[in-house]
């Protein structure tokens, strides 16, 4: 493994690279090496070594890390400051090894249930330096809030999982902290019903910041006995007790409405977050599906009579689903999927499984050949994360 | 002046076939070639810089918009695509052998969804359209460029564009969820859909902001929000840039995110309360204008908050709108002040840099000494919240120094604010305005790395060209072979 | 913006006007959003800021006016939405009125367009001559389907025959000179624009405000020689015949003043008041530049002479009744009046509401509707799309041009004042509908915060 400790090691590992026509491996500290499709590569390039903070601005909103910085680091400096990652990134529970660093968290474009209301992290990243595989340093964005000079690079690198170049330093919007947090319960709906209610949550007034649905196995997994259906909100505290009680008003019509204060809120939405309520088996697959809203209800019963298990975030629009690593149900996921309109992913199965089939859906034909286009703009010799995201 | 590539020869020469083929693919509606109905498509909301086009067509369907492109990728004619042609940077700027593609015939809403919190629009929409569409089942579309009445989606992808309300709710790509794109090729791809997240490459986002260089856009899934339950407006006067910066930070500390946000300094005061008689304090230096939302308790509790910290920064005034009519006077003279500097200047050039919060200032004072070293005055509008600087140079086109000047004296802003840390367009896009200072904020491997992704959408370089990149050096008129390349 | 004209053009007056009109105008492309043609065809030849250019090319070259040109402004319909958009003050009006002069002047129309407007011309701004000419309309109209659709001629006619009232009416009160007494303690002196079309189509309109106002105890004055305001050859862009209107009313009132006074001039058609408003300016350039500007100043649209003189209703309307207020173009955009007439009827106790888009004409636009018949057409069907939805028993306006072009549905088109009057103790507008058939109403739903309620 290379782990340089500045920008000129990367940039000197990549020419490298280039010259000896030998793929890297890129990563920040591994945790989501198991995601996506298999990759042969000769060696690995890891941020790991590259890490801190290199400018924080609590009163503009904006922090900027060197990317192998982990995301506890960058949440604890945050904390400093009483804010906090809007799109509140997951450390999924099962990630391989304890933490991420923000490179890889912004690479793999993760956002959790604030997501939502709030954006992705794609949606957070405002600047960004790169060494792309012709290693050559491009900055793209700022420090600033707004920018539209040119093209966005930073979005075509929010997700590009590491096929385009290395980012070195991410620039990233803040929000304060709430001061409150609190989450309105409805327990034992259907997917179908649960759905409408979260639907109704979203769309009322009261900026619900998250919204999932727990089918029974996973509310079991976060300590309830039936399905829940739960909507968060939060702000000030005073505002939190005015709108939790408006939003249980409006949900009465589903059913008993519970509410929880901010400690357990915080807890539960937590374990949605990092998809703690999967029920995951050694040697299961993940998959990640991301749909309109409605339809998720339909994904979940899909995957269910199918033996795979889940729930639901995004207010329906994300399905989790884990199960058996067998093609069968990936071609039951990928049929949910296509029925409803949406995508997904492949996010972690054994390598027989990864190896013989795609982990995210293809694109049109016209599409592909611009992708392969633009992917190879940034990387001619092909040698940053080969087939990570498409086989060709 | 602007420096536009040499057209194409061959293409000037087959001037009537190339307006013959367009006219059977439109069957002979909506292709303007005679030249006296040419002449209003010779400009945009940057009318200072003006070139007549090969023709103009507005089509009706996507499929439309596909023949015309494939057409025109066939016959190597360069396309500029326009919505409203309110663009402040040229962006809508024609080109002497360009097509332009006007989008407005496409105005319809063709989905709405309010379950799924989504709008289907076509690209000539307008942006307020969609709200007006919305808002009597109380959803919105949160970005609200002041151009909003009728700037078009389709623009406002081509820009990102944001407005007033951005703090809170984002520009435009945090808002779009899909988009039907049609490449120069004719081909009709669908970006994204109707679902948050997309897998592969986020081609939303490089194509939100890519000012027409990569396709155009026909159809638009965006998302609408639940209108909060009311808005209200205050209003805090200064004596001093410095403090009114410091309240800024003051009140973004405090954890209270404003869902607007916005500075004015003394010109542009004056010249606003001169249109809008708003009961803007004219003594004062800057002023904020900060809105909330929420229920009336909600409401009432923030200003409150906010009101102790202005109160901290010995204000000249403090204002909390105490209902809904007094808060949209708070804001007539915001919104209008576009208008309010055109009543009192014939001509001004609107910048659009972004600049660290903390820096505004210094930013300032330099922007007040050009303007005396220039002799031409300049007005302050301020997203505080977000850093974004529209300094308002007021100048005479009718004269041509004073053009001159105009035009230097905002690119010396511009400079300075990329000094500063900020950027030099923050929602109006580079177009051709500001093309030719793309080198002071990006490095040329840099701007290589873009125009590669160009490239690879739009290999021949035919959509939108001489637009966003500069012009490679002593190039301009050396004819399109010397344009930017495929990598 | 900038323009491009030489010293000796800016000598020319006209010219100095419009360049400063052109000079004001920064091309930022708002007005486009309002106007009804640009939303209808979506060509920027067809918005404010196109034809703002197209002028401004038209005058800079100083060449004829082309058939394009004419063609796009001819379909401008001087409904003035643009000058309420319009954030930096750009004064429209006087710029196309300026252009249609140098249209006529220089253009050479098609030989049937050019008789169509002279007949228009000779016809519309005497009474006496309208009548004449709808007696034989109504004739006409049994041979309507005689008419082919074809071509420009054949749909013209038939737009001018679907305007046609089904029956003559018959003479108005105020189709000859005259003064009517106020009822008890005068409380001032008006001179009432007797005008020209409106006194033929619907008579009734000057009756009620004539009824309101000396009820309410002003005396009302059609002054002898003031006959038409001159707004219809305006707008064909004949300003000789125009200015020769104007002259004739300003002489008039001015009389008038002289003998009684005169606290106002007063309007119940709004298109004819935008243009009463404008006299200081047409007459500019003439020896009685001073008493047009007077007059000016005195002309009010009978809403806002109401609001002055504090109207109160006596009645009160029968319940259930719902009206649709549309704001015609002349008095929302040409006079700025948007708030007295809705004031007026909200005050007479009527349930009112308004369509969507209330600032886009209905095509009306004087004889646009004859001229652009097609365009007017569109812009009819989607008024009376906006109006449908809200299911009102009559649709209220004040301006007679609107109130035609809107009728021919279910729902009846009445004038603001002719309700207005009904409060005060007037007849009840026969055009309504039963009070039987008015009681089935619709409770406005009040926006429900469950947001299912909004779900297909
Ligand atoms: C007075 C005034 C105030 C303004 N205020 C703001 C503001 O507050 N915030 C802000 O962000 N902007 C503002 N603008 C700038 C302008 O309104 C925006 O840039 C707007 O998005 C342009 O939209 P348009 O429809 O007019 O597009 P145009 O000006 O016609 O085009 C803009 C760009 O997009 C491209 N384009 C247009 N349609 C398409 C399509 N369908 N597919 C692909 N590319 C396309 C064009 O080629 C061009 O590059 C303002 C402008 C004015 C005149
Ligand atoms: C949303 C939308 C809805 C529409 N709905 C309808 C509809 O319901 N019914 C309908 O009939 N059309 C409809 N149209 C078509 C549109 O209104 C007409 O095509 C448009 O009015 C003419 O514009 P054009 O660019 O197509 O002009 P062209 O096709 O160039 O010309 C159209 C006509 O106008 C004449 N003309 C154009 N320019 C000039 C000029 N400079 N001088 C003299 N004559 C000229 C032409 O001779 C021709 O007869 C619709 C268009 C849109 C965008
Ligand atoms: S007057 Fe009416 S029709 Fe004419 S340009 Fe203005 S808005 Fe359009
Ligand atoms: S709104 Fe006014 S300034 Fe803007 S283009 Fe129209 S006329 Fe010109």
């Amino acid at each position: 493994m290379i782990a340089p400790e500045d920008e000129a090691g990367f940039t000197a590992a990549i020419d490298a690279a280039v010259a000896d026509r030998a793929p890297l491996a890129i990563e920040g500290l591994g945790s989501k090496t198991g995601f996506l499709r298999e990759m042969q590569t000769a060696e690995t390039l890891s941020t790991r070594n590259h890490a801190g903070i290199s400018l924080y601005a609590p009163q503009e909103l904006i922090i900027s890390a060197r990317t192998g910085t982990t995301l506890a680091a960058l949440e604890a400096k945050l904390a400093e400051g009483g804010q906090h990652l809007i799109a509140e990134p997951p450390h999924y529970a099962f990630l391989d090894g304890a933490d991420q660093t923000i490179g890889g968290v912004v690479a793999a474009n993760l956002s959790g249930p604030r997501r939502v209301a709030w954006g992705a992290m794609r949606d957070h990243l405002m600047g960004m330096r790169a060494v792309t595989g012709r290693g050559e340093v491009v900055r793209s964005g700022g420090r600033v809030l707004k920018n539209v000079t040119g093209l966005d690079l930073c979005k075509l690198f929010a997700g590009s999982y590491g096929t385009l170049g290395v980012m070195t330093e991410v620039t990233l919007k803040v929000l304060p902290k709430p001061q409150a947090t609190g989450t309105v319960v409805l327990y034992g709906l259907t997917p179908e019903v649960a759905s409408r209610a979260l639907a109704v949550a979203l769309g009322s007034p009261f900026s619900v910041s998250g919204a999932a649905f727990l089918p029974q196995e996973a509310a079991m997994a976060v300590g309830y006995e039936r399905a829940i259906t739960i909507a968060r909100i939060e702000d000030f505290a005073d505002s939190v007790t005015y709108r939790v009680g408006q939003l249980g008003a409006l949900w009465a019509k589903f059913g008993t409405v519970e509410t929880l204060e901010t400690a357990q809120s915080v807890a539960l939405w937590r374990a949605v977050r990092d998809a703690e309520p999967l029920p995951i088996q050694p040697g299961d697959a993940v998959w990640r599906v991301s749909v309109q809203p409605s339809r998720g209800a339909a994904v979940l019963d899909a995957g269910h009579a199918a033996g795979l298990f889940g729930y639901l975030d995004w207010g329906g629009g994300l399905a989790f689903l884990t199960g058996p690593a067998t093609l069968a149900a990936h071609e039951v996921v990928v049929g949910a999927a296509r029925r409803a309109k949406g995508d997904w992913w492949l996010l972690r199965a054994p390598p027989e499984l990864r190896r013989s089939i795609d982990a995210v859906p293809r694109e049109a034909p016209a599409l592909a050949a611009i992708r392969q286009r633009v992917v190879a703009s940034f990387d001619p010799a092909g040698i940053l994360n080969p087939g990570r995201l498409f086989a060709a | 002046m602007i420096t536009l590539p040499k057209p194409k020869p061959d293409v000037l020469a087959r001037r009537d076939a190339v307006h013959e083929g367009l006219r059977a693919i439109m069957q002979d509606r909506g292709v303007i070639t005679d030249p006296a109905r040419l002449k209003p498509y010779e400009t945009d909301g940057l009318s200072a810089y003006r070139q007549m086009p090969l023709a103009v067509v507005l089509p009706e369907t996507t499929e439309q918009v596909a023949a015309v492109l494939r057409f025109c990728h066939q016959n190597g004619v360069r396309v500029v695509p326009r919505g409203a042609g309110t663009s402040l940077a040229g962006g809508a700027l024609p080109l002497e052998d360009a097509v332009v593609i006007g989008m407005m015939r496409m105005n319809r809403i063709v989905e709405v969804n309010y379950r799924d919190r989504y709008a289907v629009v076509q690209a000539g929409v307008t942006n307020l359209g969609i709200t007006k569409a919305v808002e009597a089942d109380g959803f919105f579309y949160a970005p609200d460029p002041s151009s909003q009445l009728a700037c078009m989606i389709g623009g406002n992808i081509g820009m990102n564009s944001g407005g007033a309300h951005c703090l809170k709710y984002g520009v435009t790509a945090n808002n779009v969820l899909g988009i039907k794109l049609v490449t120069i090729e004719g081909e009709i791809l669908e970006l994204g859909g109707t679902h948050l997240d997309t897998a592969g490459y986020d081609w939303l986002g490089i194509v939100i902001g890519s000012e027409g260089q990569l396709g155009i856009a026909t159809e638009i899934t965006v998302r609408i929000l639940r209108a909060p339950e009311g808005t209200r407006a205050m209003l805090a006067a200064f004596d001093g840039n410095e403090v009114a910066g410091a309240c800024v930070d003051a009140i973004i500390s405090s954890g209270i995110i404003p869902v607007a946000l916005e500075f004015m300094d003394r010109p542009a005061i004056h010249a606003c309360e001169a249109f809008a008689h708003a009961g803007y304090p004219l003594d004062a230096e800057a002023m904020l204008i900060i809105e909330v939302e929420g229920s009336v308790a909600e409401q009432d509790w923030l200003l409150g908050q906010i009101k102790e910290i202005c109160a901290r920064f010995n204000p000249i005034s403090l204002k909390v709108s105490q209902s809904a009519e007094e808060s949209a006077a708070i804001w007539k003279g915001r919104k209008g002040a576009f208008g309010a500097v055109g009543r009192i200047s014939p001509d001004y050039l609107c910048m659009d840099g972004t600049i660290p919060t903390s820096t505004l200032p210094l930013v300032l004072r330099r922007i007040g000494e050009m303007s005396a070293q220039y002799g031409l005055q300049v007005a302050n509008i301020f997203h505080a919240g977000d850093g974004n600087l529209h300094p308002l140079i007021m100048f005479d086109a009718n004269d041509p120094t004073s053009m001159h000047k105009a035009e230097a004296f905002g690119a010396d802003v511009l400079r300075l604010c990329v000094e500063v840390g900020g950027c030099l367009t923050g929602e109006h896009g580079v177009g051709v305005e500001k093309r030719d200072l793309m080198s002071v904020q990006f490095t040329e491997i840099e701007l290589e790395a873009q125009r590669r992704v160009k490239s690879a959408f739009d290999p021949e370089w035919l959509l939108n060209t001489a637009k966003v990149f500069p012009l490679q050096a002593g190039t301009a008129s050396a004819g399109p072979d010397a344009l930017p390349h495929a990598a | 913006m900038q323009t491009n004209f030489t010293l000796d053009q800016l000598a020319d007056p006209n010219i100095a006007v419009a360049d400063k009109i052109l000079r004001s105008c920064v091309h930022c492309g708002f007005c486009t959003a309002t106007c009804p043609t640009f939303v209808t065809v979506g060509d920027e030849d067809d918005s404010p800021r196109g034809r703002i250019y197209l002028i401004k090319d038209m005058l800079e070259t100083g060449a004829p006016a082309s058939t394009p040109v004419a063609f796009h402004l001819d379909r401008c319909l001087s409904c003035l939405a643009c000058m309420t958009t319009c954030p930096s003050g750009v004064d429209y009006m006087h710029l196309i009125d300026y252009a249609r002069v140098r249209v006529e002047e220089t253009y050479e129309r098609p030989a049937h367009d050019r008789a169509l407007r002279a007949v228009l011309a000779a016809v519309l701004p005497y009474p006496a001559r309208m009548r004449a000419a709808l007696r034989a309309a109504s004739l006409g109209r049994s041979v309507r389907g005689m008419i082919g659709t074809r071509g420009m001629l054949g749909q013209r006619l038939r737009a001018m025959l679907d305007l046609a009232p089904g029956a003559v009416a018959g003479r108005s009160s105020t189709e000859r000179p005259g003064v009517f007494k106020a009822a008890g303690t005068r409380r001032a002196r008006v001179a009432l624009l007797a005008g020209c079309a409106q006194q033929v189509i619907d008579p009734g309109i000057h009756d009620a405000t004539i009824r309101l106002l000396t009820r309410m105890g002003v005396e009302v004055v059609v002054a002898k020689g003031a006959g038409c305001c001159g707004a219809l050859t305006h707008h064909l862009g004949k300003h000789d015949a125009a200015l020769a209107f104007a002259r004739a009313n300003v002489a008039a009132w001015t009389r008038e003043i002289g003998a009684g006074g005169l606290d106002a001039v007063v309007t119940d058609t709004s298109g004819c008041g935008t243009v009463l408003k404008d006299y200081g300016f047409l007459l500019r350039d003439t020896p009685e530049s001073a008493d047009a500007a007077r007059i000016a100043d005195l002309a009010v649209d009978i809403s806002e002479l109401l609001m002055r003189l504090a109207y109160q209703p006596s009645l009160t309307p029968p319940p259930g009744l719902v009206i649709a207020y549309h704001a015609a173009c002349s008095l929302q955009h040409g006079q700025r009046v948007t708030e007295a007439p809705k004031a007026l009827l909200r005050r007479a106790g009527f349930t009112m509401v308004e369509p969507r888009d209330p600032h886009l004409c209905c095509g009306s636009a004087g004889t646009y509707n004859i001229l652009q018949p097609e365009m007017a057409g569109r812009l009819r069907a989607r008024k009376l799309d906006t109006i449908a939805p809200l299911k009102p028993d009559a649709i209220v306006g004040g301006n007679v041009g609107c109130l035609t072009q809107l009728s021919g549905t279910a729902i009846p088109t009445i004038h603001t004042v002719v309700m207005l009057d009904w409060m005060a103790g007037g007849p009840r507008p026969d055009r309504l509908p039963s009070d039987a058939a008015i009681a089935a109403t619709r409770p406005a739903a009040a926006l429900a915060q469950d947001p299912e309620a909004t779900w297909s």
